[in-house]
């Protein structure tokens, strides 16, 4: 039994051709793995490694070099916080703080009781002008304070949580030069 | 799209940011209406890539990635008439922290980097560009998702881009959280599918870059100034700024001010105008202590030091850097030994670990700053502390990384000792507010 | 195409020499070559860790770092940086004196200083360079980085994490020289450490290696740990005797015994790669129950009344004799064993362990394993070189990823080359190698190749008409401007055919059978009447034998074997042969006596006399002796 299924592999094996070499096609294919299993387990990143013809050491090394590949399993709704300089400033402490109090979770990497939460403290996002903020679910929150974290969390846990954004399309990026573009995809994961 | 935060519209001499704030600016044929792709069509069509080159070098451009590299001369070191493949590589890993500008331009206006891209791919002789941009930018990504499309279908990028027999292609990278990947090298490692730590140089990318290939690399802000220069012409852009640092950039300022956002300046206004004026100044009843004048990687200012000009030479004589422009303010309700204990967790986080400096270094740093702040530091911690940082600098690390964790120890040592002394000879804090994480 | 840049040439193409001068000594260097190889020349050291002649520079360690000028005023790292005309280099100015101490300081910071206890005191770069180029006193205090330790690594080999200095040469060894990546970096900044892919056992027949390469006491050898020390054992270059390569290696004895096997560089064939079988595939010369007293019937004899009843038992059997040899059977023993068969056991079966099915080399100028450095094409027939000659495999894929020659793979199956995206892998279905190969001429990176092309082909274990296969290897490389190389598996497989004596009998059938070496791969025929066996160990199927000799192993006997490429190298006993063992040419010609031929050479060096007078070689006779270079 196969961590990763078929249709996933197939489309990991077409990757490399997209590239000037094909060890390029590694991050995209972890991405895919990733998408469809939460986070990578050595099964998936052994079948990886087989797909694009390298050893699964390979993957390995890069797959844990990057901070946004999960290598345990995550919270149904994964935060991330940023705490760097221009958001400590504006209070992410509180911010974090709050999201623990709220959830249960006490560490980073943990996932809460229920299954729903876990964060990881992140360095800067990109979004200084918004802070303190945060990324959840391909999305980012901005101007966070205790309270907006109070009803971020409660819209996670509403019964039909608020619109959740599809990851952005993929194949698009490499698709060939005249191509025209690709319609854009709908989220693969089964079930 | 959150409210916009900073420069938009003509007001002031904005050249990137001029028409921001216009609905619906990242479709093509609003950008259109506004005047773009003239410069694409006038580079293709009516200029010889060394003129485009020229027209570049004469603007007089600097990188604003963070080290402030002449660009035109960067383009020129690309030797544009061999037959193997080239590329343009778009750094838009953007992950200095306070810094938010291309991500600004991204969201913003996707096809003044895209038009950006193509003339630089055309001048350099590149038929082949890559993006790579930060994997948690999920807008941004979009967004240019849907102008690359776009300008397919418009038959801006394809094999004849305005009917020029120059084939043109823009793909898109995503990066999976490393701050290491904004070094070029390590960016170029990345793109390869590799652990990204930075190579050794030479082979500098414009020879060797990305799979082996002569590559160019710039980044986002800086291939958004390009349509602007070919429309007004190098000249009438090396007019703006000052006469070594010509024309405009975004600076992001963030931290304790009251309105921060990403302001456009011409190089050469101060720092007072930008985090007095621009940005609102700091809260009510607090005073401005110390700025960090172009990412956290540049040597702090203290506020004393805030008339400092924000063109390269002035903030070089100030023994600071322009970096990446963001400019990060702190008040003096903050403590800076708790500020740059988290500078440096950052930097011993990102350390990709390929040299032993700062691998071993950064990490070292973080436990001296440790015992300092849970009041277990004496002098030796100091000295340790100056030691490490002496260590990290001048050539002892493989990139820029481990110069800038060893410039924050630095610089906070020059303006701020007092205060290091405080926290390791007397074991008091002399900022009452306590801001740091738990 | 006689221009002097064409790829023919590049191995002698001159590069105009450079002259700087360093710490006030004028070098003269070939332009490009780097900083830290000039200073060797002049006996000048510049520590490195992570900088490794084989590999390519990746500036990481940083412990090389020295003054340039003219240059920024801030150190440069000595192992990146090529040489240039007029440049001045003080390796002991004060910058960079400082500069390496404090890289130092740094490696040492997380070190955990267990050197009374680590395999690698004695002969450890990081405590040496320490000592000569690191602060006199440590000003490091507070809790070190901790990890569990020693993890095996595979049975073989031993990481012990916190002696890590993170110079990445195993694992760069592991991508840019064996092409695999089951040795990896995990994690990033200063969590990282090596590890193999989900800790699971190396599998690479290649990875002892990192043992020789590893800097530090991080990657010891299991094989040898808590041995001996370093300076308690004394060494020996000699030639590995496990395949037809004969890679060069440095024995090393303590109180009689093997304890440790280490590679020798010599660039002609090995370029200090050994592989494990080489390595760690020594342990049989210390066991205690080695074979040491002639055994008739079960009971201890003696030499002569042993050969006595041997010669009875063998003696006028013609073609109901069966031998079978070993693979790491000298030339000398071949030279006599050649008399033996000429004379006395005339019409005898002879069958060689490990032997393959190519024919002897043909008449002319074969290639030599250097020789594929330059190829532009290499062509690989009808063997997975991984596993038939395991640092041939090696200089093939130095020859494609590092001088960047294509390579086109003719096998049935895949093979462990594939691994390079650039491999041009020909299938085909078993048998069919020899006229794939025909085909190859008019292949597109056959048509014009810009050097020369280097053939290799092995006989598909059996599965292809060797002959056939070698005739149609000739032809194309007569047609591309090529050279080929028959890929004997046999250790010494290419002398025993020169002495005539690597046979590929049946040995079904024989009444009487000396098994010289293990026993007979296909097991010992049910109709042998006769067993004697002349072996080093004891073993289960020696239990009938009416005779069995004790033999000595390669880390006792002389003799030379002669390699894959037909260069003939001596092997360098470390351990004296111990009585009652005797030298295997003395048995040879006592054996003689008792058939009733007599020989009476004086010692080795008289056979080795009489073999070059009288042995005609079908090759321009190779240079003989050929231990290469002290590792530098």
């Amino acid at each position: 039994m196969s961590a990763l299924s078929q249709h996933v592999l197939d489309e990991i094996k077409e990757l490399p051709a997209r590239f000037p070499q094909p060890r390029s096609a590694v991050m995209p294919a972890l991405d895919l793995a990733q998408e469809e299993l939460g986070h990578l387990t050595p099964e998936a990143m052994t079948e990886v490694a087989a797909a694009l013809n390298l050893d699964a050491g390979y993957v390995e090394g890069v797959a844990t070099f990057y901070s946004l590949f999960h290598l345990q399993p995550v919270g149904k709704h994964h935060f991330y916080i940023c705490t760097n300089l221009s958001c400590m400033l504006r209070g992410s402490e509180a911010v974090v703080r709050r999201f623990k109090e709220l959830t249960g979770v006490k560490e980073p990497g943990e996932i809460s009781a229920d299954g729903m939460f876990s964060y990881h403290e992140v360095e800067c996002l990109g979004a200084c002008e918004y802070a303190p903020m945060l990324r959840l679910d391909h999305r980012y929150h901005y101007d966070l304070s205790p309270a907006r974290i109070d009803s971020i969390v409660n819209d996670c846990r509403l019964p039909r949580p608020y619109q959740k954004i599809a990851s952005p399309p993929r194949g698009e990026a490499a698709a060939a030069p005249t191509k025209p573009r690709a319609p854009r995809k709908k989220k693969t994961v089964d079930g | 799209m959150a409210e916009l935060r900073g420069s938009s519209g003509d007001a002031n001499g904005n050249v990137l940011t001029r028409h921001f704030g216009t609905a619906d600016l990242h479709r093509i044929d609003v950008y259109e209406s506004k005047g773009g792709y003239t410069a694409l069509r006038k580079a293709l069509l009516e200029m010889e890539p060394a003129a485009i080159t020229n027209e570049v070098k004469t603007s007089g451009l600097r990188g604003r990635g963070g080290a402030g590299f002449a660009t035109g001369v960067k383009w020129s070191f690309i030797k544009r008439d061999t037959p193997e493949p080239k590329y343009v590589v778009v750094n838009a890993d953007e992950s200095e922290p306070g810094t938010a500008k291309d991500r600004y331009i991204l969201e913003n206006c996707p096809h003044m980097v895209l038009e950006g891209i193509m003339i630089a791919a055309y001048a350099v002789g590149a038929n082949q560009a890559w993006v790579y941009i930060r994997g948690e930018y999920d807008e941004p990504y979009r967004m240019l998702l849907e102008a690359i499309g776009e300008a397919r279908e418009k038959g801006y990028l394809g094999p004849t881009p305005m009917g020029k027999d120059f084939p043109l292609d823009v793909r898109v990278y995503r990066g999976h959280g490393a701050y290491i990947c904004g070094e070029e090298t390590a960016l170029l490692e990345s793109l390869e599918g590799k652990r990204a730590q930075p190579r050794s140089r030479p082979p500098f990318p414009a020879v060797k870059g990305a799979w082996g290939r002569p590559t160019l690399l710039n980044n986002v802000e800086t291939l958004a100034t390009v349509p602007s220069i070919i429309n007004m012409g190098g000249a009438e852009y090396a007019k703006l700024g000052t006469e070594k640092s010509p024309g405009t950039r975004l600076l992001t300022v963030s931290g304790n001010v009251k309105r921060p956002g990403v302001y456009e300046v011409e190089l050469g206004a101060t720092f007072r105008h930008v985090i007095m004026e621009l940005a609102g100044g700091p809260p009510d009843g607090r005073k401005v202590k110390v700025f960090w004048p172009g990412g956290s990687s540049a040597p702090v200012l203290p506020a004393s030091m805030l008339d400092t000009t924000t063109d390269m030479e002035a903030l070089a004589a100030a023994k600071s850097m322009g970096g990446s422009g963001g400019v990060i303010v702190m008040d003096d309700s903050h403590c800076v030994v708790r500020a740059a204990h988290r500078l440096l967790q950052f930097y011993a986080h990102e350390s990709c670990g390929k040299c032993t400096p700062c691998r071993i270094g950064g990490d070292w740093a973080v436990r001296m700053y440790e015992r300092i702040l849970a009041n277990e530091g004496s002098q030796v911690e100091l000295d340790n502390l100056r030691r490490v940082s002496d260590a990290l600098q001048n050539g002892r690390c493989l990139c820029g990384l481990g110069d800038s964790a060893g410039w924050v120890i630095d610089s906070t040592f020059r303006h701020f000792y007092s205060e290091y002394e405080d926290h390791a000879l007397r074991h008091e804090c002399n900022v009452g507010k306590v801001a740091a994480r738990a | 195409m006689r221009s002097g840049t064409s790829a023919t040439s590049a191995r002698w193409r001159r590069v105009p020499d450079v002259n700087l001068t360093i710490d006030g000594h004028k070098v003269t260097v070939p332009g490009g070559t780097l900083i830290v190889e000039a200073a060797k020349t002049v006996g000048i050291e510049i520590p490195v860790f992570c900088y490794h002649h084989k590999l390519d520079p990746v500036g990481a360690c940083r412990l090389c770092l020295v003054d340039i000028a003219p240059g920024p005023p801030r150190p440069q790292t000595a192992c990146t940086t090529p040489v240039a005309e007029g440049m001045v280099i003080k390796t002991q100015s004060a910058m960079a004196v400082q500069a390496r101490a404090e890289i130092l300081e740094f490696e040492l910071v997380n070190h955990p200083l267990d050197c009374p206890v680590c395999d690698k005191g004695g002969e450890c770069p990081l405590q040496d360079f320490t000592f000569r180029h690191g602060y006199p006193i440590s000003r490091i205090d507070g809790p070190r980085l901790h990890f569990k330790k020693p993890i095996p690594l595979s049975p073989n080999i031993a990481l012990d994490r916190e002696r890590c200095v993170l110079c990445y040469r195993c694992t760069r060894y592991y991508d840019e020289i064996a092409w695999e990546q089951e040795l990896t970096t995990d994690q990033r900044g200063v969590q990282s450490f090596i590890t193999s892919q989900f800790d699971q056992p190396l599998q690479s027949i290649f990875s002892g290696n990192i043992i020789d390469l590893c800097p530090v006491g991080a990657l010891t050898s299991r094989v040898w740990r808590f041995e001996s020390r370093p300076w308690d054992m004394t060494h020996t270059a000699s030639v590995c005797s496990k395949c037809s390569v004969g890679c060069s290696v440095t024995l090393w004895q303590r109180r009689g015994q093997l304890v440790r096997v280490t590679s020798h560089e010599n660039d002609e064939i090995d370029e200090g790669w050994i592989c494990d079988r080489g390595r760690f595939d020594y342990t049989d010369v210390n066991d205690p129950k080695r074979l040491r007293t002639p055994l008739v019937k079960g009971s201890r004899s003696t030499w002569s009344s042993a050969l006595v009843e041997l010669a009875a038992g063998i003696k006028g059997k013609g073609s109901k004799l069966g031998i079978s040899l070993p693979q790491d059977l000298t030339n000398e023993e071949a030279f006599l064993f050649r008399r033996l068969l000429d004379g006395p056991l005339n019409g005898a079966k002879v069958k060689m362990h490990g032997r393959t099915a190519l024919p002897a080399p043909a008449a002319g100028d074969g290639m030599r394993i250097k020789d594929i450095d330059d190829a532009r094409v290499i062509v690989v027939v009808a063997s997975d070189t991984e596993k038939d000659a395991p640092i041939v495999n090696l200089r093939i894929k130095k020859a494609v990823s590092k001088r960047g020659a294509k390579l086109i793979v003719v096998h049935p199956e895949g093979v462990d080359l594939d691994r390079h995206p650039g491999t041009v892998h020909v299938r085909h279905a078993a048998g069919g190698a020899a006229a794939e190969v025909r085909k190859l001429e008019s292949h597109d990176l056959l048509k014009n190749p810009t050097g020369p092309v280097a053939i290799l082909f092995g006989d598909g274990r059996g599965g292809e008409d060797a002959g056939e296969l070698a005739s149609a290897c000739a032809d194309l490389a007569s047609r591309v401007g090529g050279k080929t190389m028959a890929l004997y598996r046999g250790t010494n497989e290419r002398g025993a055919l020169a002495a005539g004596v690597a046979g590929w009998d049946s040995l079904d059938g024989v009444e009487a059978l000396l098994s010289w070496g293990p026993p007979p791969t296909a097991g010992i025929p049910k109709s042998v009447r006769f067993l004697a066996a002349w072996d080093h160990l004891p073993r289960s199927e020696w239990d009938g034998a009416a005779v069995v000799l004790p033999a000595t192993t390669f880390a006792e006997q002389q003799g030379s074997y002669t390699n894959v490429e037909g260069r003939v190298q001596f092997l360098r006993p470390p351990i004296p042969v111990q009585q009652p063992l005797r030298e295997s040419w003395e048995v040879l010609q006592e054996l003689a006596s008792a058939l009733g031929l007599e020989l009476a050479y004086a010692g080795i060096a008289a056979i080795q006399r009489e073999m070059a007078l009288t042995t005609p070689d079908p090759t321009p006779a190779p240079q003989p002796v050929l231990i290469g270079p002290a590792h530098p």
